[in-house]
């Protein structure tokens, strides 16, 4: 079968397609998009002018870009590490329990199912002041003072749409976890234990390491997906109260079509995938530091 | 998996009734919009905790008397349906070429797809509606469906490459001896082996598609009804008093994906460990 060192015919009809519509779609628009940072286009007049750097020495001394780059790296990390750990958590327990494991693993699954605006909504009418069920249940239970406008509370907001992102990603990266607890071999697990070792020392000499493979992918796959963050955003708080919601998601999207303003967009799009380069760039150190130990 | 303890001990109660709390935890909130689709607007605002009192469908009837939420149904499935059909058209051959016939160049075309799941849409979709325009699909459903087979191709190519790995090229010979074509070999051959992998995709390929809101909000015509999510985001803004309207819209999103689940849960597992395996 493998016969060929170049191309034949079947091999570029087979290829071609999928290569052509992700040619058009995704490189070329990529391409130009680093055309247009360098312009301050507008996104309708035809004509558009190149304005240099101009661009990206606004986004190194706009305050708005500190600020929106701030609000992206606490609701980052903090969705990450969470997230992680509610996954990790998740696994121990789908993988332990004696009872109703497929079960259990279902219905931590089911918030991913929800789609981000969905998932916003729901959330934000139980977050609501008057109405909603958070604040219901703290005055039933006589904890009055303890209510809350939980989206309107500056010093709140992004902890408050970092739970939703929470609550509806936490049982992706489960399936990944238990994927990778259920690969750690029984036998190592059951020689150490007759060797002596307590379930903690298990636990922390043999399935940590075992699992730091699928850890890494997880920590990365959702540090990009928090900086990707946008439709919970747009239902919640439209980046408000003020900026103390804005990402660089959302400030690239109200710059692009609010303002009109989609050279300065785009530039700030590209600062986006420098970011996300330089993750992935560390994910794959990481795993590939971990092989030559193994 | 069986880990051989048999007897009953209490710490696999504690574990048992916290887990069934955290369950509860997680399920609420989906428990709770269910529920509230069911309730009058008064109901919701007395007592968000409360239960429904009646099977109350009026949420229902107004959805579809004070929108055109039918159309965004009629939308939302035929973009689903008609982006996966060609997706299964084109992304199993791609990688099938890829894995089957390597050399330097599908070599390079692998990486060359890969390196593209790193772009996020929303650093080129400024350009990327300029171009739409440019070839008229701007404002039709084309689109979508066009960048939603884009947007597949990445980890399409991924999940399928590790399955056919898995496939011996045993059964391909045969079948090319037999005088099968490659075209044939794959389509009758290799691709019903490959079901578990297309099923996989197509769930969770489906699953992003049908819940998107940016593209279609973005790239259909406005002043007309879009997709159910994009129809929900706007009820949010606009009927921003009548909630029991926008959670009934909420529970015709859900439901669908719900449906899925509960019938293919194993390909959802598949797919996803198969994708995270890669990286």
């Amino acid at each position: 079968m493998k016969q060929k060192k170049g191309l034949d015919k079947v091999t570029i009809a087979f290829i071609a397609p999928a290569f052509i519509f992700f040619t058009l779609f995704i490189i070329v628009p990529t391409i130009s998009s680093v055309y247009y940072s360098f312009t301050s286009w507008d996104g309708i007049s035809p004509n558009v002018k190149f304005i240099g750097l101009a661009n990206y020495k606004e986004i190194f001394t706009s305050a708005r870009f500190g600020n929106a780059l701030k609000n992206t790296v606490i609701l980052t990390v903090f969705i990450s590490i969470c997230e992680n750990v509610m996954a990790l958590v998740l696994a121990l327990i789908v993988d332990n329990v004696r009872w109703g494991k497929n079960a259990f693993r279902s219905a931590f699954y089911l918030p991913v199912l929800v789609s981000g605006i969905v998932s916003g909504f729901i959330w934000k009418i139980m977050y609501n002041y008057n109405f909603g069920t958070f604040n219901t249940i703290l005055k039933n239970i006589g904890l009055e003072d303890a209510r809350q406008d939980w989206l309107g509370n500056t010093s709140l907001t992004l902890i408050m749409i970092g739970l939703v992102l929470i609550w509806k990603g936490a049982g992706y990266y489960m399936i990944i976890y238990l994927a990778s607890l259920q690969s750690v071999s029984t036998d190592l697990l059951e020689a150490a234990q007759i060797d002596g070792a307590t379930a903690i020392q298990r636990f922390r000499h043999i399935t940590i390491p075992m699992i730091s493979g699928a850890f890494t992918i997880n920590f990365t796959l959702s540090l990009i997906n928090g900086l990707k963050v946008f439709d919970q955003i747009n239902v919640m708080t439209d980046g408000g109260p003020g900026f103390t919601s804005e990402t660089l998601v959302y400030l690239l999207y109200k710059v692009g079509f609010n303002e009109g303003r989609q050279g300065f967009g785009t530039a700030v799009g590209i600062m986006l995938l420098f970011i996300i380069i330089i993750l992935n760039t560390l994910q794959q150190k990481f795993l590939r530091s971990r092989e030559v130990q193994m | 998996m069986e880990r051989a303890k048999k007897r009953l001990r209490p710490s696999h109660v504690v574990l048992f009734v916290c887990t069934i709390l955290l369950a509860v935890l997680f399920i609420y909130p989906i428990f709770f919009a269910l529920m509230s689709a069911f309730k009058s607007n008064g109901d919701i605002l007395k007592d968000p905790v409360a239960l429904p009192s009646s099977l109350y469908l009026q949420n229902f009837k107004d959805l579809f008397e004070q929108s055109d939420f039918l159309t965004a149904i009629i939308h939302s499935v035929f973009l689903t349906v008609v982006s996966e059909l060609l997706i299964i058209c084109i992304v199993p051959l791609a990688a099938y070429a890829i894995e089957r016939r390597k050399s330097r160049l599908t070599g390079f075309i692998y990486t060359y797809f890969l390196a593209g799941m790193m772009i996020p849409f929303h650093l080129y979709m400024f350009p990327l509606f300029k171009e739409m325009k440019i070839f008229h699909i701007f404002g039709t459903m084309a689109g979508p469906i066009v960048c939603y087979i884009s947007g597949s191709i990445a980890f399409g190519t991924l999940l399928y490459g590790s399955f056919l790995k898995g496939i011996p090229l045993e059964i391909e010979e045969a079948a090319q001896i037999d005088g099968c074509t490659p075209f044939q070999t794959f389509w009758k051959v290799t691709f019903p082996l490959l079901g578990p992998c297309t099923a996989s995709m197509v769930i969770l390929n489906g699953l992003n598609i049908w819940n998107d809101y940016l593209m279609p909000y973005l790239a259909l015509p406005s002043g007309k009804a879009k997709t159910i999510t994009v129809e929900i985001a706007a009820f949010v803004g606009q009927y921003s008093a009548r909630w029991d309207i926008v959670f009934a819209g909420t529970v015709i999103s859900i439901v669908p994906a719900l449906a899925i689940f509960c019938m293919f849960q194993k390909y959802f597992v598949k797919g996803i460990t198969a994708g995270a395996a890669k990286g």
